[in-house]
């Protein structure tokens, strides 16, 4: 009963191979080595809708990022089925149709696919939290144990980004900085994204990231500690 | 099911899209785009980061951008920068050294945070190998595609169709419009039986044969009312007492709009079509009105006719119009220039005539002489008058005070029909009408030589245009022999040269478009381009000057260069890409003015880029390179270095 409590909150190694090697792995990953040197996998989600007890994954998006560039020909893009039939409403928000996930996979089957795309890159999203929270669910639920990769969170980046940007005191009390996915490429001059599922979503993600890391490493951040250091942006999520 | 197979098969409709609008990328099918944007891989670049270092930087991959901007420039042993050029979006780098498989060859550097899409050599060359059409642009962007799509968007997207023209004029060669065997009447046949003839046949010429069947002239049925009927001449006259000759031909393989140019040039309806040495059938201005709606053919003809000054004046401005549809049917710059010319040349004949009925015959032979792009036949719609008058030497005080007087009142009603015509008055007051620029032959030469001899800068500079006179109306021998006089000493008059030569280094050209402004040389921005002055003038000097170098008469830019290409005094190579330029220049400031005076607007020379396409942009681009090309020629042949 504890083993299983332990290994439900990532304190001892789970017991599928695929989620025990990636435990290990990332137990003892070095935080020292230059940004560039680690890969990362930026992904999105489509919900159906935002309770996280009771709604679910209907969409993953993921590309990844090698020497800090984005690597278009290294993708994931499914959509899967999920358990209850899809809410009217959540159609208007990700623009996903019943018919389109009628003949998708369950997101159980889907999973190690997934896990296996990210391998031993870090994971990258744009309040990254809620994706992590829909996705380990189903991990704990079918595998007994949540993914260990570390999650960075582009909307954290940017807050410590735009406070290194602050020259004055009084800029801390700005209130009228949006920290959407949207606003923030707006603000930084990225490339407009006009489609929005999940992977054009973390395909444009994946421009933030590079992005902010590019013009945080030319201000001393080198290192994955520096950036921790810089505005704990990343922490590991269980 | 398709779904999971596809994981991770996916290209991304941010970078198809893209692709989609960019050139040359344009040019291929949606599967290669989709590979290829399938494998590309996306890099952001902070603002001033060095991405190339010239003779360092292995190339491996090609770079098109997305955002941003990167600045490409040289540097020398001595660290001297020379700025060559600005890419922003949509425009790509890389591309050189892969073909070439060399390191990079310039210096590349982000001016902005700049987004790329990067593709391996291995697909870029990939791509190079199965389109040629992709290839192409790269090879040698001022190709004949490149220039004649640039036409082709010029013509749609600023001029739209009005009619439904075909490309009859330019497309139709005069010997598909002959149906019949040239008629024929021996020279001693009478005009009666000539007249006969025609009736019979119901055609218009007929053409006069010798003894030996030797075609030797050709009798109308403009001759016979003119000469015949209206003379009173007895009907058993022999045809070649009246017949024109020798017969004007043109050979079978022209265009009709050749055949259309040559006869309102002389005042003719009939030509002879000739084909290897043997006249095969006639051309009637009524074959070309056939084919031709909007024809300039009857504006010509409304001109020839006008009988008052009044009823001149309407003219000039009906030569929009005329102008529109020859351009709706494919006409280059150089064939409306010419046609615009043509129809200008002949209101000035018209004019001047009336004006000489109004005021009696001149006292004195004289000539009306044309100058700047009048005198170089380059006219467009708004051509300011450039005009001068020379007459031959009074032999007393007497004789020169009268004509003085008479010249003096001739011009001035001139230059008052001449505006009220449309054509506005010199600013320089550079006109027949200022007495500066009227006088007689000796004296012109006497000024000339002034300018030539003992040339100052500011002077050279103030002249060049009067090199470019031609004769308008009148005496042309008067203008011949002073044009000859200046062919013979010019070439000898090396300062006069040098002089002219640093003149035509003033004008530079833009350096490049970024985003939608003009990049000057020192990494300055601009919003609008004169095309005139960064454009069309520096080819204009370069011909002028190397002309004149060389000896020869002719003051169209367009001839000029020809002669200086056959004489071997340029290089083949260079002669094409100058005059591709070239014209592609008058051409988009052509479809530009016409665009104005559609609108109601002054024409006038200012482009402005974010009304280009990128392919009218890539176009100009190429043409302020050549340019750039020429000056450099100019300065190792006249010994000028950078300054």
């Amino acid at each position: 009963m504890l083993k299983k409590l332990l290994t439900r909150y990532g304190l001892v190694p789970p017991a599928h191979p695929l989620f025990a090697e990636n435990w290990r792995y990332f137990k003892q990953l070095n935080q020292n080595k230059p940004l560039a040197d680690y890969e990362f996998v930026v992904f999105d989600t489509e919900l159906t809708g935002l309770d996280r007890h009771r709604d679910e994954i209907i969409s993953i998006g993921a590309v990844r990022i090698r020497n800090l560039q984005i690597m278009v020909g290294e993708t994931f893009y499914v959509f899967t089925r999920p358990s209850r039939p899809l809410p009217k409403d959540s159609t208007l928000i990700h623009r996903i149709t019943p018919q389109q996930i009628e003949s998708a996979p369950q997101l159980a089957t889907v999973l190690p696919d997934f896990i296996s795309f990210c391998g031993r890159a870090l994971l990258v999203g744009h309040y990254v939290g809620l994706d992590v929270a829909f996705m380990n669910r189903a991990c704990r639920r079918h595998y007994g144990a949540p993914i260990s990769n570390p999650c960075l969170d582009t909307m954290r980046l940017a807050q410590t980004y735009t406070e290194m940007q602050w020259q004055q005191y009084h800029d801390r009390f700005r209130m009228d900085i949006s920290y959407s996915l949207t606003a923030l490429s707006k603000e930084y001059g990225l490339p407009d994204f006009t489609l929005h599922d999940a992977y054009e979503d973390a395909l444009q993600t994946a421009y933030l990231f590079v992005f902010l890391i590019k013009k945080m490493r030319s201000k001393g951040i080198v290192t994955l500690k520096d950036l921790f250091n810089a505005g704990q942006a990343w922490r590991h999520l269980f | 099911m398709a779904n999971k197979k596809n994981a991770h098969d996916i290209a991304p409709e941010t970078v198809l899209e893209f692709l989609r609008h960019t050139m040359p990328f344009n040019e291929l099918d949606d599967n290669s785009l989709r590979d290829l944007a399938k494998h590309c891989i996306i890099d952001f670049i902070p603002k001033g980061t060095v991405i190339f270092r010239q003779g360092e930087t292995e190339v491996e991959h090609f770079y098109l951008i997305q955002k941003g901007g990167v600045k490409i420039y040289l540097e020398d042993d001595q660290g001297e920068v020379t700025l060559k050029d600005f890419r922003g979006e949509g425009e790509y780098f890389g591309a050189l050294p892969i073909i070439q498989n060399t390191r990079a060859n310039l210096n590349v550097e982000t001016v902005e945070d700049t987004f790329c899409f990067l593709f391996t050599k291995a697909a870029f060359r990939q791509l190079l190998v199965s389109s040629p059409r992709f290839s192409q642009y790269f090879l040698r962007s001022l190709s004949e595609k490149l220039v004649n799509t640039a036409y082709a968007e010029l013509r749609h997207h600023r001029v739209s169709p009005r009619t439904e023209s075909a490309l009859f004029l330019f497309s139709t060669q005069v010997g598909t419009t002959v149906k019949n065997r040239p008629q024929t009447i021996t020279a001693d046949a009478s005009v009666r039986q000539a007249a006969t003839r025609m009736a019979e046949l119901h055609i218009g010429s007929l053409l006069v044969t010798d003894s030996a069947g030797e075609i030797i002239g050709i009798v109308t049925d403009k001759d016979l009312r003119t000469k015949v009927v209206a003379t009173g001449l007895d009907y058993q006259t022999p045809v070649n007492r009246i017949m024109a000759s020798p017969v004007e031909t043109i050979p079978s393989h022209a265009v009709c709009f050749d055949a259309m140019l040559r006869m309102m040039r002389r005042r003719i309806h009939h030509l002879a079509v000739e084909k290897q040495g043997e006249i095969v059938g006639m051309i009637t201005t009524h074959d070309i009105m056939l084919l031709q709606g909007t024809s300039p053919l009857y504006l010509f003809r409304e001109i020839v006719a006008q009988r008052t000054l009044e009823g001149l004046h309407p003219l000039a401005r009906k030569v929009p119009s005329v102008v529109r549809s020859l351009i709706e049917e494919g006409a280059k710059a150089n064939n409306i220039t010419k046609m615009i010319t043509v129809l200008n040349d002949h209101i000035l004949e018209r004019l001047l005539t009336l004006l000489i009925e109004e005021l009696g015959p001149p006292t004195l032979p004289f000539c009306w002489l044309l100058m700047g792009s009048e005198g170089r036949s380059e006219q467009t719609f708004k051509t300011d008058q450039d005009n001068a008058l020379i007459y031959a030497w009074p032999d007393d005080e007497k004789k020169a005070a009268e004509a003085e007087k008479y010249f003096k009142q001739l011009s001035e009603k001139a230059i008052e029909n001449l505006v009220q015509c449309g054509y506005p008055l010199c600013p320089g007051e550079m006109m027949a009408s200022n007495p500066k620029w009227r006088m007689s032959a000796p004296e012109w030469k006497k000024c000339f030589d002034g300018w030539i001899m003992t040339p100052e800068p500011k002077e050279v500079m103030h002249s060049t245009i009067f090199f470019d006179f031609r004769a308008g109306y009148g005496d042309f021998g008067l203008a011949d022999k002073l044009r000859h006089h200046l062919a013979r000493t010019i070439p000898k008059q090396e300062l006069f040269l040098y002089h002219l030569a640093q003149n035509a280094l003033e004008a530079r050209p833009p350096l490049s478009f970024f985003r939608n402004l003009i990049v000057e040389k020192d990494g300055e921005h601009r919003n609008t381009l004169n095309l005139k002055t960064k454009g069309l003038v520096p080819f204009v000097d370069f011909a002028r000057l190397f002309a004149l170098k060389h000896g020869i008469s002719e003051s169209n830019t367009l001839v000029r260069l020809q002669l200086l290409h056959e004489g071997g005094h340029i290089s083949s190579e260079m002669y094409h890409e100058t005059v591709k330029a070239y014209e592609f220049l008058m051409q988009l400031r052509l479809v530009h003015q016409l665009h104005m005076i559609e609108n109601d607007q002054e024409p006038n020379n200012n482009i402005n880029p974010a009304n280009l396409s990128d392919l009218e942009k890539q176009t100009l681009k190429e043409s302020f390179e050549v340019v750039r090309r020429l000056q450099s020629h100019i300065k190792a042949e006249f010994r000028l270095g950078e300054r």
